[in-house]
């Protein structure tokens, strides 16, 4: 009469012991997964899996102790709600001391004992043996994979309304189904409790996961997913409108110090409605030396010019700190939105030195030769003025990067942010 | 104590207690009928089950002023399990049942004065039992949460009715927040209300309890 039941599954043939017996009512098969009904000595099939469940932090069979009683592990399930995501319950059996749950959400321990005494109802809490737990969300379980054995019928796919009442860490959990209505009293349980009585899979030990709140901690990977995708999206469709793509180059020199002079770069035609034109204007042999670059897009047959404003500046120097750097010896221009139509590029570019401009003097020769004199240096006034040669390129389309990025930072905000205060919250 | 022997194998028929009826043989599941010195086989008890039940006859329990022992048991069978359940005697003659289900019990004594209330009486006529039907009973209020048509599986040691195959009876679990239990039992020999509380093992402050293989009867039992 005490010898142990066994049971052969009617699905994959697999020998099962009951540990639970004359108890357990419903036994997942751990060779196939089949659910299968034993509370009758004939054995029936109440659903058939071919895969054996796995993936479960503590395999049933498992025994330790917990608050002074030895546990085994005979029942484990999987369970999910939209709200709360994944999670596992494992049921505990002693046969001095029955039932008790061990649950494993988020990475968080709950040691769980079903109540007898049930609470009082009250509007937004209920009382229990004193005290107050005030009522928080309800959600719906649904029994995702089932693992051993049960002392109730159940099977996957099962539903049931979960409400939890909280008093501090505590939490009284109320599950309705159809046919009744169970109480449990979830106590948290110490990461290091829990591997010392059992042997936990080593992945779920200490696993950093946060307690699944609603509607958070799932949802930041796909924020940064979605942001990342919307930003290539714009970089795409960016570059599309840009083209087609034509450019202009010139080359000019400027002296420094000298008045602004104006000449033309070249001429470009948009061909869309509107585009974008980049003026990029690169100059390599300035130091300590500033140049304005005034651009005007004048529109052959309207003769409206649209004006935009670059800027090259390059400084070096040593102080306390050592030699430095400033500034760069290229500047690009973006004009946006340009109308369709054909325009001459016009330069009003001047070259300044820092700190002082050096002193010029130009005396016009002839009518199109100019002489200039400059003084700095005192030594041989009569030397050849200093120049700086700057390479112009002005294109249709062009790429805002500056849009680009405000966009990225723009769409990376929210999630960036959640997750800085995440790890905030952490330290 | 007068010493029996089983009319079927002639094994020693120990009992526990004369004032009952029916006893199970433990060798040879014969179910004896006992009336006056005289012994009677009335037919053969299924082969219990296994299980791993703490409770064994010889077991004593002592809790709210009850303190008894078990004399025998029936097991229940109904469409989507199983339960013990426990007859006890305390040595002032008094009865009880204690109910065995979800690694929980419930321990009851008779409680007749509830069969007077309408929905029981109903019921006990052979009417069905409403689910939720509310009634008090011992100044408290209980609903009914749970009916359960039931066969008997097997039974041991001394009982107050035939435990055959095909004895069949209606049960009606009522329960209140407090924990508190009402029992409604209707069988072929009528109906019989039971009045008492859930309780845990440890609350039972249970004494020789059967030893589990494989396990250790933790200390706060021993």
């Amino acid at each position: 009469m005490t010898q142990p039941r066994a049971v052969t599954c009617p699905s994959c043939g697999g020998s099962i012991e009951i540990r639970a017996a004359g108890y357990t009512v419903t036994l997942g098969c751990r060779y196939c997964g089949s659910v299968l009904d034993v509370a009758h000595e004939d054995v029936r099939l109440i659903k058939a899996y071919r895969r054996a469940v796995k993936n479960f932090a503590i395999a049933p069979g498992a025994r330790g102790t917990l608050f002074d009683v030895e546990w085994e592990v005979i029942g484990a399930l999987r369970r999910r709600s939209a709200e709360s995501g994944d999670w596992q319950e494992f049921l505990l059996f002693n046969p001095y001391s029955g039932y008790r749950w061990l649950v494993l959400a988020g990475g968080e321990w709950q040691f769980g004992t079903m109540l007898l005494d049930r609470p009082e109802n009250g509007p937004r809490s209920v009382s229990w043996r004193g005290g107050d737990y005030v009522r928080g969300d309800s959600e719906t379980a649904t029994t995702v994979t089932v693992l051993g054995e049960f002392y109730w019928k159940i099977a996957r796919g099962d539903e049931a309304r979960a409400t939890a009442y909280t008093r501090g860490a505590e939490v009284l959990s109320c599950e309705s189904t159809a046919d009744e209505t169970n109480w449990t009293q979830l106590i948290p349980l110490d990461d290091s409790a829990v591997s010392a009585a059992f042997a936990v899979e080593r992945k779920f030990v200490g696993a950093p996961q946060r307690r699944a709140r609603r509607n958070d901690t799932d949802d930041l990977p796909m924020m940064f997913l979605f942001a990342l995708i919307a930003l290539l999206a714009v970089g795409l469709v960016q570059e599309l409108v840009s083209r087609p793509r034509v450019c202009t180059e010139s080359t000019s020199e400027i002296i420094v110090g000298a008045p602004s002079f104006t000449t033309r770069i070249g001429t470009l035609e948009v061909r869309r409605a509107y585009q974008f034109v980049t003026i990029s204007a690169i100059s390599s042999n300035i130091n300590n030396r500033w140049i304005d670059l005034d651009y005007s897009l004048v529109n052959r047959q309207t003769q409206q010019s649209i004006d935009a404003y670059g800027l090259i500046e390059y400084y070096t120097g040593t102080d306390s700190d050592g030699p430095w750097t400033e500034g760069s010896t290229s500047a690009e221009t973006l004009i946006a939105s340009v109308p369709r139509g054909t325009y001459d590029i016009y330069l009003d570019g001047g070259a300044h030195g820092w700190p002082n401009d050096p002193s010029v003097t130009v005396k016009q020769v002839k009518p199109d030769e100019w002489t200039v004199q400059t003084s700095a240096d005192a030594e041989n006034p009569w030397a050849p003025p200093e120049k700086v040669t700057v390479w112009f390129t002005a294109c249709t389309g062009g790429f805002s990067w500056g849009m680009f990025w405000l966009i990225g930072f723009l769409l990376f905000a929210v999630p960036g942010a959640m997750l800085w205060w995440r790890h905030r919250e952490d330290d | 104590m007068e010493s029996l022997t089983c009319p079927s194998c002639g094994a020693a028929l120990p009992v526990r207690d004369p004032g009952l009826p029916y006893s199970t043989c433990a060798y040879c599941q014969t179910l004896v009928r006992r009336a006056e010195g005289t012994v009677e086989a009335v037919g053969t008890v299924a082969v219990l089950p296994a299980d791993v039940s703490p409770i064994q006859i010889g077991t004593t329990v002592n809790r709210d002023g009850i303190a008894a022992t078990v004399v025998g048991r029936v097991r229940w069978g109904w469409s989507d399990g199983s339960w013990n359940e426990w007859f006890l005697r305390a040595a002032d003659g008094r009865i009880f049942w204690l109910g065995e289900a979800m690694g929980m019990y419930m321990l009851t004594c008779e409680y007749p004065a509830v069969l007077d209330v309408p929905g029981i009486r109903n019921f006990a006529e052979g009417n069905p039992m409403a689910r939720d039907c509310t009634v008090k009973a011992g100044g408290k209020w209980f609903t009914a949460t749970d009916i359960k048509d039931a066969a008997c599986l097997g039974s041991e040691g001394d009982l107050p009715f035939p435990t055959l195959p095909g004895w069949t009876m209606t049960n009606v679990d009522f329960r209140n927040a407090a924990g508190d239990a009402l029992s409604v039992q209707r069988d072929a020999q009528g109906t019989t209300a039971w009045l008492g509380a859930w309780s845990d093992l440890a609350g039972l402050a249970p004494g020789n309890l059967r030893q589990i293989e494989g396990w250790t009867m933790p200390r706060a039992l021993v």
